[in-house]
């Protein structure tokens, strides 16, 4: 194997490496603005110079361009080197004296100011940008036009280009974070936002959906994916060591045959914008109960502080409230929307209030409007009781509505909430910096189709109906088929793990028999009286009947009929009948009923 | 109360899933309808053989009810497709001979309307007392 | 689009009619024909299923009878089919219920040829008896006076039967070839239509010249013969609905009723090897009779008469050809074939349905679908 000296060191190293590649790949550490992986070598910020000792043309080399030869000595970081880097550094200062990243590496080259005439730029020339979209999009929207120091980054002619796919791959490799594609291109783009963080922050078009996610292992959104949608780009899976990345997979349906199936889909969370007196959407600081878990949570777009939102960025946050409202009963107990309690927000909005008072400080105004407390479960009165002691507003009262016109000086630059107190009979104005929407658990949006799919009912409510409400909690009209959690009616975590057990419970006790109770109402045909029409064949929905050719009659398979009768509702000889519903048992039933006439 | 006043009888075939557990749902919820419908539980609307229709009207009913899931929630996928074309034919033949198809009712109940069951039946035995006793009413089989 | 061949019939039309089918036999076109013949030492004309060239002699498809509807013997051929090609001569009603029948499975027209014939009615069976031993050459009497041949005025009397004066189908328009005598002389010429491609070959196979024009005269006179039909028809039924409009009128004209069940035999689209009204069901108990006579202080035995015909409305009314073999049957006279008539044209229209129209249509209870007859119930979710 050839071997180089980087600065006295002997290394050995692959053929058709760069001096950059190999010193790094040797922790030794070479200053660059220009370079990118991603990118090919490109030699223009003039950082990453090194001096050539031996063993080739000697003299001052840009390392991210020379490829390491045998026998090469370079010295990474002697005076010459020092030299030379300090010179550009000065020129780099001049040119942008404000950009952080150039203020961080003229400090630690020992530059603090430039001799020459100070410029206010905030492109440092890196290239990347251009380099990016032409060579790893495709695209080449952007170029550096002009020389010396009249270069810039543009659009040809600097009109709105009408190639640029407005991907922000230029703005993601960008140093310094000065190219805004926004203003030179003819698309508006759509930002992508997190699923998981309910849209408070950005994601990338390859994500890990969250940090506990498991498998934690990133999924390409092929939609926003540039190489899925014109075979550019490809960056991921040039820069991944373990070459895991493939972008042949294609979505595939797998048939799975099991014995039983637990129906645990969950709920959605009711979106409050057709609800607009309360402002969600129009004022910044208007939080759902999601979006403030998100805030809360230490992976969340904050790190975990409460913060509220800037007002002309939503996905910026700012700082901590001084004062906040929690609304109840956002779409539920409400007629308009939904009749039921959700039965979740009065303990969480009491669990809000507490986070308030503990992360922001006990300074914190935390107001909360409640139709009716209802801390029903275990622990849970002690708390509401704790969070009263920790000096949080109790209001009974409906909040009716969230403005942002000011009536007095206080509520200046306020959100004001109004509300009766029901309990003093008096309307409230108070204001606040904040406001968190405890909204209603919804069935999710799909629950009909998924209800059909399983051929289970769905209740009035929306969620999946349960056989019984008191004694088959978690069985469904279909055997075999079993609920748990929310997608059968709103319900906190205990509940929902208990019920998740019991479905467990009935699935496992169903599944470990190693057989099947078949009910005795299936059909049956009368072989000698059947005359093959095989019209039940084709009403039968779950494809039971077969036609038996040799006897010429239909024969229906008591593991695969279901009972439902549509071949005895039809077959008119009454070869086909149900156990249990024959005419005879429907007729004595019916005489039965009109015995007495009237 | 008039003791002789006209009491229509109405024979319901509910599905076992829908409109039956409706009934049942009624019941527990303390709803009130009139006593004259009496049921006779089936697995399905689907399971409705014209001949029980016939079978109710020829035995003295006033009126027949079937009840069904919904198009589309059926328990058996579509057993209540074929409910609806099987009263579409009653309906001809029975109005054929002077037995109006108001007497013949198919009304989607899904399990978790108890209200329009009791509604339901309230309704349709409202209707059967205005138009009083059928033409097939208390004759003999034959 | 049909053709047209025409075939002279100066030597009589069975005769001409039993060339054709002799060189389809001996051409091996064929292996066997169903064809009306007069019966030996009788004057009465059945489904005969011939396969010796020369024993065609007897045929007579165009008498008017039909003592047994062929639907069902058709049906009976195809069912466990041969695998060899038959040729079957079949009026139109039995052509339409014949496909109502493969629909269910209860015959194919794999090896079948199907050959129609135009048809002006029948008599009923005694009728036609006492007509045939009074007369000769019935046939050409009646096909002569429906022709409008003066010189046959008087000799036929008697009338078709009141299904077949209300036929609005008498023209086949699914046969494979069809034999033509509407608005033909039967004295000279008949036509030959090939209504499929199974009827074009069987007729180049017999080397007949083809044409696709109409033959002159036909159209009109097919569409007199169905005006007629359908004024009588119009005129009958409305007189026979407005009798038995409840089910007191429906009792009346039952009251005869026997439950012997010969019109649910006699009927081509009753298919059930044992109707529902003979099995255990409807054999009761003596208790129940008691019962059912103490619930009304009476009852008539037999029971379940009216039920066995309401059952067999809902039943086999969107399947009716209206071919009357029930009324025929029925010993004691009841109009069955009105009953099922007026029955039939409300069940029918209902479904949009025609029988015998189109075997690729679906019978009205084998089939359904999301979003249709939304009426029944009115809701709408």
């Amino acid at each position: 194997m050839p071997t180089i000296t980087i600065n006295n060191k002997a290394i050995q190293f692959e053929e058709g490496k760069t001096i950059l590649e190999v010193a790094r790949s040797e922790k030794i550490d070479i200053p660059t603005l220009c370079h990118n992986d991603a990118l090919e070598p490109y030699g223009g910020c003039r950082l990453c110079i090194v001096e050539i000792m031996a063993g080739g043309p000697r003299g001052l080399k840009t390392s991210c361009t020379l490829k390491a030869t045998d026998g090469l000595v370079v010295e990474t970081d002697n005076e010459r080197v020092r030299k030379s880097r300090r010179m550009t550094l000065e020129l780099l200062l001049a040119r942008c004296p404000n950009v952080p990243i150039i203020q961080t590496l003229a400090r630690a080259h020992g530059v603090s100011s430039s001799r020459f005439s100070l410029d206010n730029e905030d492109c440092i020339l890196c290239g990347q940008c251009v380099r990016v979209c032409k060579e790893r999009m495709g695209v080449a929207a952007i170029g550096i036009f002009n020389r010396g120091a009249k270069k810039y980054v543009a659009t040809p002619y600097q009109q709105l280009s009408e190639v640029c796919r407005s991907c922000g791959a230029c703005a993601s490799v960008c140093p310094t974070g000065c190219i805004d594609f926004t203003t030179f291109s003819e698309k508006t783009p759509v930002p992508l936002l997190s699923e998981w963080n309910v849209g408070t922050r950005r994601r990338k078009a390859i994500s890990i959906a969250f940090e506990q996610a498991v498998p934690k292992t990133p999924v390409i959104d092929k939609n926003a994916c540039v190489h899925l949608n014109t075979g550019a780009c490809g960056i991921c899976a040039d820069s991944c060591v373990a070459k895991a990345i493939n972008f042949d997979q294609q979505d595939e349906i797998e048939s799975v045959k099991v014995g039983a199936i637990i129906l645990a889909t969950g709920f959605d969370p009711m979106d409050p914008t057709p609800l607009k007196e309360y402002g969600y959407g129009v004022y910044p600081n208007v939080f759902t109960n999601l979006e403030f878990e998100r805030l809360s949570n230490a992976t969340g777009p904050t790190g975990g502080k409460l913060l509220m939102r800037d007002a002309d960025d939503r996905l910026k946050f700012t700082r901590p409230p001084e004062s906040v409202a929690i609304l109840h009963c956002i779409g539920s107990r409400d007629l308009n929307y939904h009749e039921y309690c959700s039965r979740t927000c009065c303990m969480y909005a009491l669990k809000y209030a507490h986070l308030l008072k503990d992360k922001v400080g006990h300074q914190v105004q935390v107001y909360n409007f409640y139709i009716d407390m209802r801390c029903f479960g275990k622990g849970y009165e002690e708390f509401y009781r704790r969070i009263q002691s920790e000096g949080v507003r109790m209001i009974r009262g409906k909040a009716v509505r969230v403005t942002d016109r000011a009536q007095s000086e206080e509520e200046q630059g306020k959100l004001v909430v109004i509300a009766e107190d029901t309990l003093s009979q008096s309307l409230l104005r108070v204001p606040v910096e904040m406001v968190v929407l405890c909204t209603a658990m919804e069935p999710r949006k799909d629950a009909v189709d998924i209800a059909r799919t399983f051929g289970i009912s769905i209740g009035s409510d929306g969620f999946f109906l349960e056989e019984h409400p008191k004694l088959e909690p978690v069985s469904t009209a279909t055997a075999g088929v079993f609920l748990a959690g929310a997608c059968q009616g709103p319900k906190d975590i205990p509940d929902a793990v208990a019920q998740s057990k019991a479905a467990a419970s009935m699935a496992q006790a169903l599944i470990s028999l190693g057989e099947v109770e078949v009910h005795p109402m299936v059909s049956h045909i009368d072989p000698d009286i059947c005359i093959g029409c095989r019209v039940c064949i084709g009403l039968c929905a779950y494809g039971a009947i077969e036609f038996d050719t040799r006897r010429g009659i239909s024969v229906v398979n008591d593991a695969v009929c279901k009972g439902c009768g549509s071949c005895a509702g039809y077959c008119p000889s009454g070869a086909a009948k149900i156990g249990h519903f024959t005419d005879k048992q429907i007729f004595a039933e019916v005489e039965g009923l009109l015995a007495t006439g009237s | 109360m008039d003791e002789n006043a006209y009491e229509p009888t109405i024979i319901a075939f509910l599905c076992n899933w829908c409109t039956f557990t409706a009934a049942d749902l009624a019941g527990t919820s303390r709803l009130t309808y009139p006593s004259n419908v009496k049921i006779v539980r089936m697995m399905c609307s689907g399971m409705v053989d014209p001949k029980y229709v016939l079978k109710s009207f020829l035995e003295g009913a006033d009126g027949v009810l079937i009840g069904g899931c919904w198009p589309g929630d059926c328990h058996y996928i579509n057993g209540n497709m074929k409910a609806r074309r099987r009263v579409a034919l009653l309906h001809e033949v029975l109005e054929r001979f002077g037995v109006e198809k108001e007497r013949l009712w198919l009304r989607w109940v899904a399990a978790s309307e108890g209200n329009m069951f009791a509604e339901t039946v309230k309704e349709m035995t409202e209707q059967l007392k205005k138009m009083g006793p059928p033409s097939t009413k208390q004759r003999a089989i034959a | 689009m049909s053709k047209f061949a025409t075939v002279k019939t100066n030597n009589g039309i069975n005769r001409s009619i039993a060339e054709l089918f002799r060189q389809m036999l001996e051409k091996q076109v064929i292996k066997a024909v169903l064809i009306p013949a007069k019966q030996p030492s009788s004057q009465m004309v059945m489904q005969t299923l011939i396969t010796n060239p020369n024993a065609l002699d007897t045929i007579d498809p165009f008498a008017p009878v039909s003592a047994v509807s062929s639907a069902k013997s058709a049906a009976a051929l195809t069912n466990r089919s041969s695998g060899e090609p038959i040729a079957a001569v079949m009026r139109n009603c039995e052509i339409r219920a014949f496909i109502e029948l493969v629909k269910l499975h209860q015959g194919s027209t794999d090896d079948l040829i199907v050959i129609g014939t135009d048809c002006l009615g029948r008599y009923e069976n005694r009728e036609f008896l006492k007509l045939a031993g009074e007369q000769k050459e019935l046939t050409t009497a009646f096909l002569a006076q429906a022709a409008g041949d003066k010189r046959y005025e008087k000799v036929v009397g008697a009338e078709i039967t009141t299904a077949c004066k209300s036929c609005l189908y008498p023209i086949p328009k699914r046969a494979d070839v069809n034999l033509c005598i509407v608005g033909a002389k039967p004295g000279e010429a008949i036509w030959l239509e090939a209504q499929s491609e199974k009827g074009e070959e069987a007729l180049g196979a017999l080397g007949l010249e083809t044409t696709d024009e109409v033959p002159a005269g036909r159209q009109k006179a097919v569409d007199k013969l169905i005006a007629d039909n359908s004024a009588f028809r119009e005129k009958n039924l409305a007189a026979f609905a407005k009798k038995t409009e409840n089910i007191d009128g429906l009792s009346a004209i039952l009251s005869s009723c026997i439950n012997c069940y010969n019109c649910r035999v006699a009927c081509p689209v009753c298919y059930c090897r044992e109707c529902v009204f003979v099995t255990d069901t409807f054999r009761h108990d003596g208790e129940q009779y008691l019962k059912w006579s103490e619930k009304r202080g009476k009852i008539k035995v037999p029971t379940d008469t009216v039920f066995y015909h309401l059952t067999r409305m809902i039943h086999m009314s969107t399947l009716c050809v209206g071919c009357g073999q029930c009324s025929s049957a029925c010993p004691n006279d009841i109009p069955l074939s009105e009953l099922f008539a007026t029955v039939a044209d409300r069940t029918q229209k209902r479904f949009e349905y025609l029988p015998g129209r189109d075997l690729q249509e679906g019978q009205p209870l084998a089939t359904f679908h999301t979003d249709e007859f939304n009426d029944v119930t009115g809701q709408v979710k």
